[in-house]
């Protein structure tokens, strides 16, 4: 019955095949030096490589076929592909593994590549090639297709995980803020937020608060990289070079874009799991949760993604069921702990929350704590490891402490007696003989190391990774990737420094906050922005502000020049507008500017009211299609460009301008009039002051002289203006 | 080996995987699937002896029950076929094996092994012409036996089909009017036998909710919606209702040959607090979860532990962090607390499971 139904759908409804595309290479170096010889996907989480488990999560939902797209090691992934079972006959699953240039640098290098070769054919499941997870995509997938029916533009749903405003399994470097529809989940916005520089502000558009009445603003979901995609995501990457990052560019990309009108949605997972391994820290806690079960079904004894079976023991304890390890009569294994096959374990050993790999030899009398030990570790008698991995084959010598927070490369030799400092990367030293293609980084460290360093221990082959960020390069604070961000996702680093000292910080972060807006300091976040920052906070506001200045003006001149439509040139401002986030009032000011600028000052006085009304009868509608009419700041600053430009005696004609073209009317005159910034209050005494209090004498004479004219006269009344 | 190969076969390995990653829950669901994928590679397999039929069989069994150790319907399920096919088997080829001198005995129990149904006396002409390993016709034998191979997964799909109903059949007899009964978890096989049970008795029901399941809010809901007077309990206060209760109803995950069960968590619970007041257990299952081993208590992953999700949030980041959760599905329950089993073949005592195993399967079944 339902096993047969099972397959005659899969040979009737060929095109209903669900596809997933695996972005196999992380796109960073946060796992150097493990991931020196192979790729990140390959790491084993709980000794199983990554890549089965994110296989299984996908099989689990019912996907058919699956390209594994990886760029560097990808024929070590070819190769483990091929061998896993998903490859055996039986299995009902297509795995393709696709091969990325070794230029592409990003996540959109690679969906360009994807669409280049037009491998998907239907709406697909796009993950990351770091996913564990047992949510039924499926249901997801479902729910993305029902959408699609009556809205065509809902481009993508992403799965988000509820998770609380902490969580070992939330990452502090690298989440965000979510704006969400409360009805339909659809997301409004995407805000990214970085541990350092620690972001304090968010700032949420105001057509957004404008337009909905209920919205959720959530600090508290894992963003677990699902999407459920739509064909033409993969050509929006093609039709935008610039996309790099999946969020950060992508998603804010469509979501704050005037012009593409698509719509991305949300999914919350009430019910499963589903987290990534981006980061060490991440490793951590998902080998954490995997081994607490609430990756359930997908635990170590049952539907485990690797080879060898399990066995479950009271306490969360695993031990491989051959019955081929070795445990001393006086070793302790606590709870949470996952031991391999053909392991030995001494006398006296105590392993608490840790994950050891096959074919290990513990020595007499160490201790091994949240520690995560790779196949064919050897440690001597009496080590102290915790809060570090262990890379293949590492061999520990007597008495060596490695203390929170190391990464011990493949094959590395340290001790006997090594006192390892937290945090310390080690890699092994390359003999003279292989020097094929390796890291460039790596033969730089081993030309600046002298052959041995003391801590290392003798007989040890290992070269010191260095732990302060390369400050040659000026590190662009900004970026994911900046080292104290990257802090944040050390395995066993608490940034307790970090989180004191973030008021100091130079308040970089808080470049794209600006007050005009609905900022909402959002409370998961961290404490309200204080004095010192705020005033940061101007200073970076107006060098940000003069940047936008300019680059309005060079757009308006562009469209002056080349005669665009005045919707057009609309248009080019509010994505202008968007891409530097300024408020709506500044884009007045240097529309206005501009336009007063364009106007040509000519002698003749006939032949300068010609030019100022061709001018602003051409480019006027402008003022208010960039977003909301108000006529009043228009006047305010008309008044103070000219105070402070040549153009000053051209005020008045250029009110009347206004008047006449409908830009503004008498009442907008009369509220500008009477608004005390309008008569100079406030400002400094010097030509500017002067300057503005004549255009406020100006000012008044019309409305003078409009007042006149509406008691004497209800028509007739333009030539009366034509000589103001 | 060919019987490897067949084991490899896409439905075979479609079922396993479904099992591993609990896409089929619940013993009789299992038990159906398993039956109907092993008609299907019965239908389709080439066999030359009974032998090789056997292991065809086997294999595809060992498979499933690698799968998903914890889901014993799909092993008992498999062992039965293999009953029943030998006995249709014998009784087509062998010739009338006049019953074993003397009657069953205990003190020649081991020796005997099997305590076999002897009385089956074959007719001459339902005796089939089977020849096996015939070099001519390979295919002779398996054409010959497989009618009678498929009446025979036939009976045990009918068996599965109505085990609700015959375990029901009973019902009156068990409880009385203005009876107080207790139960734990959503059993179908409890549901169905209360609800018979009150076509004929007006009495009262008192379902625990089951935690962290809470499956007995939703059969008390399908049994009050059926007339039946239902109160809704927390766990905590089974204790102190527990004197007031006449009699304790339970469902069963799995039966094991000393007599005890695992059964939903809480039922453990349910059994020690009836223990306290006398007060007699019931256990109703039926027959497909009675399973040929005896030590399985002894294994603590038994238990089946699900993923704490239900007990303690994801969203409780800082506790998740500190606090372990273990979240079993089953309770085993020992057979001192049981008093007897109602199946869909009759009323057993916990003592005599062991022989009602012997008679349903084959010793060399046992370990698949």
């Amino acid at each position: 019955m339902a096993p047969k139904a099972d397959k005659e759908k899969l040979i009737n409804d060929e095109d209903d095949v669900l596809q997933a595309v695996i972005l196999a290479d992380s796109f960073n170096k946060r796992f150097k030096p493990l991931t020196t010889n192979k790729p990140r996907c390959l790491l084993k989480v709980a000794n199983a490589p990554l890549l089965d488990w994110t296989l299984e999560s996908l099989a689990l939902a019912g996907v058919q076929e699956i390209f594994v797209v990886c760029r560097s090691h990808s024929d070590l992934i070819k190769e483990a592909i091929a061998e896993s079972r998903w490859s055996r006959p039986g299995s009902g699953i297509r795995i393709v593994p696709i091969m990325l240039a070794r230029e592409s640098f990003s996540p959109g290098d690679a969906m360009r590549d994807i669409y280049t070769r037009g491998l998907v054919t239907s709406d697909f499941v796009l993950v990351m090639g770091d996913l564990v997870s047992n949510i039924r995509i499926d249901e997801v997938v479902k729910e993305h297709k029902e959408r699609r029916k009556t809205n065509k533009d809902a481009i993508m749903t992403m799965v988000v995980k509820e998770s609380g405003g902490r969580h070992r399994t939330k990452s502090k470097g690298d989440s965000a803020v979510f704006v969400l529809n409360s009805e339909t989940s659809e997301c409004l916005h995407y805000e990214p937020v970085t541990g350092y520089p620690a972001t304090k502000n968010v700032s949420i558009p105001r057509e957004i608060l404008a337009e909905h009445a209920e919205l959720d603003i959530r600090n508290d979901l894992i963003d677990c990289s699902i999407d459920i995609c739509s064909v033409e995501v993969p050509s929006l990457f093609q039709d935008n070079f610039d996309y790099l990052d999946l969020r950060r560019d992508f998603v804010r990309g469509v979501l704050t874009s005037d012009l593409l009108m698509k719509n991305i949605y949300c999914y919350i997972a009430k019910e499963g799991y589903a987290a990534r391994v981006k980061d060490t820290r991440s490793y951590e806690s998902v080998s954490k949760d995997i081994l607490s079960r609430w990756t359930f079904p997908l635990v170590p004894d049952n539907n485990y993604p690797g080879s060898t079976s399990y066995e479950h023991i009271r306490g969360n304890k695993y031990i491989a069921k051959d019955s081929s390890v070795t445990l001393g009569r006086t070793s302790k294994v606590g709870n949470n702990t996952l031991i391999g096959p053909s392991t030995n374990i001494s006398e006296d050993v105590h392993i608490t929350s840790s994950v050891i790999g096959q074919d290990c030899i513990i020595g007499a009398g160490s201790v091994i704590v949240d520690s995560y030990l790779f196949d064919g570790v050897v440690v001597g008698p009496e080590c102290v490891i915790e809060k570090s991995i262990i890379g293949e084959r590492v061999v520990i010598k007597d008495s060596c402490h490695i203390p929170r927070g190391c990464l011990v490369g493949d094959d590395v030799v340290v001790g006997p007696e090594a006192q390892l400092e937290p945090f310390d990367r080690l890699s092994k030293r390359r003999g003279e003989d292989d020097d094929d293609e390796e890291d460039s980084d790596v033969e730089e460290l081993e030309a600046s190391q002298p052959t041995s360093i003391a801590r290392l221990g003798d007989e040890s082959n290992a070269v010191l990774w260095p732990k302060t960020p390369p400050d040659d390069e000026g590190e662009d604070e900004d970026d994911v990737e900046n080292f104290r961000n990257l802090r944040f996702m050390r395995i066993g680093d608490t940034c307790s420094d970090l989180e004191e000292s973030e008021d100091e910080s130079d308040s970089e972060a808080e470049e794209d906050s600006s007050d005009e807006e609905g900022s909402v300091p959002s409370g998961a976040l961290s404490n309200v922005l204080d004095d010192s920052s705020a005033m940061n906070l101007a200073n970076a506001d107006a060098r940000a502000e003069g940047e936008f200045q300019r680059e309005v003006h060079a757009s308006l001149e562009r469209a002056f020049a080349e005669g665009h439509s005045v919707d057009n040139a609309a248009v080019e401002l509010k994505t202008l507008r968007m891409a530097s986030n300024v408020s709506l009032s500044r884009v007045r000011e240097a529309v206005v500017a501009s336009i007063v600028e364009k106007i040509r000052i000519v002698d003749d006085p006939a032949g300068q009211m010609k030019e100022i009304a061709s001018v602003i009868g051409r480019w006027g509608g402008l003022i208010d299609q960039i977003g909301g009419v108000d006529a009043v700041e228009s006047l305010s600053a008309l008044q103070m460009h000219c105070a402070s430009s040549e153009r000053m005696p051209l005020f008045g004609k250029i009110l009347g301008t206004f008047y006449n073209e409908d830009i503004v009317d008498e009442d907008d005159i009369q509220k500008w009039h009477l608004l005390p910034a309008s008569r100079g209050v406030g400002m400094a005494a010097g030509p500017e002051a002067d300057n503005v209090k004549k255009c406020w004498a100006i000012g008044k004479a019309m409305l003078a002289s409009l007042a006149a004219q509406d008691s004497e006269d209800e028509s007739g009344e333009e030539d009366d203006e034509e000589e103001d | 080996m060919a019987a490897n190969a067949v084991a490899d076969q896409r439905i075979v390995e479609n079922l396993a995987s479904r099992l591993r990653r609990r896409q089929v829950v619940g013993s009789r669901a299992s038990a159906l699937e398993t039956l109907l994928v092993i008609r299907q590679v019965v239908a389709k397999s080439r066999f030359s002896n009974f032998e090789q039929l056997v292991d065809i069989i086997r294999a595809v069994g060992r498979k499933l029950v690698e799968a998903q150790p914890k889901e014993h319907s799909v092993g008992n399920t498999v062992r039965k076929i293999l009953h029943h096919l030998r006995e249709e088997y014998n009784n087509a080829t062998r010739e009338v094996v006049p019953p074993l001198a003397g009657s069953f005995s205990i003190a020649k129990f081991v020796l005997q092994g099997q305590p076999r149904k002897q009385h089956t006396l074959v007719k001459a002409e339902n005796k089939l012409h089977l020849k096996g390993d015939d070099p001519n016709d390979p295919d002779s034998f398996a054409k010959t036996l497989k009618p009678v191979l498929m009446e025979a997964i036939q009976d045990a799909f009918d068996e599965l089909e109505t085990v609700y109903d015959n375990v029901a059949k009973n019902a009156r007899d068990h409880i009385h009017s203005d009876e107080i009964i207790l139960t734990i978890g959503a059993s179908r096989t409890v549901e169905t036998f209360l609800k018979t049970a009150s076509h004929y008795r007006k009495y009262t029901v008192i379902v625990a909710e089951t935690a962290p399941s809470f499956g007995g809010r939703d059969l008390a809901a399908s049994l009050s919606s059926a007339g039946i007077s239902t109160f809704l309990l927390p766990d905590s206060s089974i204790y102190a209702l527990m004197s007031r209760v006449n009699k304790v109803i339970l469902g069963a995950h799995a039966i094991l040959a000393n007599g005890g069960m695992f059964a939903t968590s809480g039922s453990m619970l349910v059994a020690s607090a009836a223990r306290v007041h006398s007060t007699p257990v019931v256990v109703c299952a039926g027959q497909y979860k009675l399973t040929p081993l005896w030590n399985l208590y002894h294994e603590y992953s038994q238990l089946d532990f699900g993923d704490p999700a239900k007990v303690l949030g994801f969203e409780e980041g800082d506790l998740v962090e500190k606090v372990d959760v273990v979240n079993p599905y089953y309770d085993y329950v020992p057979p001192d607390l049981i008093d007897a089993y109602l199946t869909n073949d009759g009323d057993h005592p916990p003592s005599s499971i062991y022989r009602l195993l012997k008679e349903m399967y084959d010793d060399e079944d046992t370990k698949l």
